[in-house]
């Protein structure tokens, strides 16, 4: 694909090819601010650029897509390329996101579960700010879609941690850059408040009410196109009530399970599913174990368990297809969730 | 009803919350108990649970300007007999601040069994909004299923299916008509051997000296939305001359788990006048 067929102005496209930017495979590793130094031009215009370009090569897949054999079907080759280009929503605790691959992955469904009062609504919370990163400092700028089973979200703190994430980015913006003039060009312009009005909260008091937000769901995406996250805590809270049929309970469930998935690939989403945890009783001693039986545990693509280790939290990759099981420290703090203070103690010594 | 009325958008920027009537206590919460949501108490009997319920059935009726919700509470009582001589006792400081007798916006319920409080509440709806009720005190939940129940698996489900359900339509109630809920606990002594699971903030949690945690277990545990746990130590005090003086007690509150709320504790007295913060 030539740089030539971009949609931009001639003397931008000029600059480019005399800059040796000649396809759009070129402009895909590289950074607003290396391009803009590259073609004397700025920031803002490299971005605009760069932003062009990058939809260009979406089309481009969906367009490799078309010839396949059968429509809809993939390479693996593509999926691996699409895999990697896809960007994923940071946790704010930079060892719980390199045991992660980076972060919570779109596409697909992870479970998280744990003790009550582990930070599994914090998680939660975080991850529905951090959706909304703009795409400047490595964000999906996206929207989040958050379902509350059990009340348990709380406006102040979501405003706290929007608060938070506001900061860190304004220090990472002075960080890069220090001996930049351009460093107006790249103000934030986000208020706490913002933040929240990208939140879409659906307060669910039954199953039923539950069940029909989730089928609901699909139609509302599809209008809300720029939502690329689905946070439900938790999935449990109104299963556990008194089902009589417990085979009816499964099948509603993976009912679920299944729409939630379709729903992750289809409009390249990444869902969150908040769970419980619960004392199991087998060969004649109790054990904790995450809720919804065994056959939920095919649910899900990913699932993570939070847990204490003495005074600890610790995440712990329980199942994923492509990470290793692997545990990481992380703390809840007044600001979100971040590393563990003693961790970062640790590399700061060293 | 459909899908699409459950989207609240834009977000409240504000959740209300109810005065505990003490500046302290209300900066250790961030402003008080939020509506909308359930809030647990938990502690073992004599260190201030009834005192706390009693103080929020009256602090409910206060204006607004005072924190209060200026609104009717109900309490849901299970321990016998209601403190009602206390609860007169303590209305009197609150006197000039409602307009009416605050006896006469304090309505109380006894409970005989789980079934009943299931039964009371799937009749709640329109007497709390006839009544303009905005608090639910229930002191406390840990008596209710004391007897009840036996220590087989089976019997175990069927209590904690109870407490789920319970605890759903209180949840329902409470952001339906944006009630403040209290539920109170009390604690069981943690032994040894038993296999230790830790939720919230302390692994540890000691009252009188013993190790205890609060009653009805994990399933319960994740019913609630908000954990306070209160605890006494006990400190003789050295008096002159070497005698050996009292024992004094000292009270502590403290947050277990709350979505909004760091882990943090406060020391606090019971006077005449009620629960008091002591800063310390």
């Amino acid at each position: 694909m030539e740089v030539s067929s971009l949609p931009i102005s001639a003397s931008q496209r000029g600059k480019l090819i005399s800059s040796g930017y000649t396809s759009l495979s070129s402009l895909s590793s590289v950074s607003p601010s290396q391009l803009a130094q590259d073609l004397k031009i700025s920031e803002n215009e490299a971005l605009e650029i760069l932003k062009v370009a990058s939809r260009r090569s979406e089309l481009d897949i969906t367009d490799n897509g078309a010839c396949a054999i059968v429509n809809g079907a993939q390479t693996a080759w593509d999926m691996l390329q699409e895999e990697e280009s896809s960007v994923r929503i940071t946790t704010s605790c930079s060892d719980l996101d390199d045991i992660l691959g980076g972060g919570i992955n779109c596409k697909e469904v992870t479970e998280v579960g744990g003790v009550p009062g582990i930070g599994k609504t914090q998680l939660g919370i975080q991850l529905a700010i951090n959706v909304q990163i703009p795409a400047d400092y490595g964000g999906l700028e996206g929207k989040a879609v958050y379902i509350d089973t059990e009340g348990s979200f709380m406006v102040e703190r979501a405003f706290q941690i929007a608060e938070a994430c506001i900061e860190d980015m304004q220090e990472y913006n002075s960080f890069l850059r220090k001996d930049s003039k351009d460093s107006q060009a790249c103000q934030i312009r986000k208020d706490p408040k913002d933040f929240l009005d990208n939140i879409f909260y659906f307060r669910i008091c039954s199953y039923t009410e539950q069940i029909a937000v989730i089928n609901y769901l699909e139609k509302f995406v599809s209008e809300h196109k720029d939502v690329k996250a689905v946070v439900i805590d938790s999935i449990t809270f109104h299963f556990r009530q008194d089902f009589e049929d417990m085979a009816l309970r499964t099948r509603l469930l993976g009912g679920m399970a299944l729409k939630l998935m379709k729903l992750a690939k289809t409009f390249n989403l990444a869902i969150i599913l908040l769970n419980q945890v619960t004392t199991k009783y087998s060969e004649g001693s109790f054990q904790l174990t995450l809720a919804l039986g065994d056959s939920w545990s095919h649910a899900c693509t990913n699932r993570i368990i939070l847990y204490w280790n003495g005074n600890e939290r610790c995440a712990h990759i329980d199942k994923s297809p492509s990470m290793r099981s692997a545990s990481a420290p992380y703390a809840v703090t007044g600001r979100g969730i971040r590393n563990c203070a003693s961790n970062s103690k640790r590399v700061k010594m060293m | 009803m459909k899908p699409e009325d459950l989207l609240r958008h834009p977000l409240p920027t504000q959740t209300s919350k109810l005065t505990l009537n003490c500046p302290l206590l209300d900066r250790l919460l961030h402003g008080g108990i939020p509506c909308g949501t359930i809030t647990e108490i938990a502690a073992e009997s004599g260190v201030g649970k009834t005192q706390f319920s009693l103080q929020l059935l009256l602090a409910a009726q206060l204006p607004a300007a005072r924190g209060g919700l200026s609104a009717s509470s109900l309490c849901l009582h299970s321990e016998f007999p209601f403190p009602v001589r206390r609860l007169h006792q303590l209305s009197l400081f609150y006197q000039s601040h409602i307009p009416n007798n605050p006896l006469d916006r304090i309505f109380i319920q006894p409970l005989q069994s789980p079934d009943h409080l299931l039964d009371l509440l799937s009749r709640l709806d329109s007497i709390i909004s006839r009544l303009n009720i905005r608090l639910i005190v229930i002191d406390s939940i840990a008596a209710l299923f004391r007897s009840e129940f036996d220590n087989t698996p089976l019997e175990l489900k069927r209590r904690s299916s109870l407490f789920f359900k319970i605890s759903s339509k209180l949840k329902y109630q409470a952001q339906k008509f944006g009630l403040a809920v209290v539920v109170t606990n009390q604690v069981v002594d943690v032994i040894e051997s038993s296999g230790n699971l830790r939720i919230g903030n302390s692994g540890f949690l000691c009252s009188s000296g013993r190790r205890v945690c609060p009653a009805l277990g994990l399933s319960w545990a994740n019913c609630v939305n908000i954990r306070l746990f209160l605890w006494r130590e006990e400190e003789r005090v050295e008096e002159e001359g070497g005698d050996i003086g009292d024992i004094k007690a000292r009270r502590f509150i403290r947050v277990i788990f709350a979505p909004h709320l760091p882990d943090c504790s406060c020391e606090f007295v019971i006077e005449r006048e009620g629960v008091l913060g002591v800063n310390r």
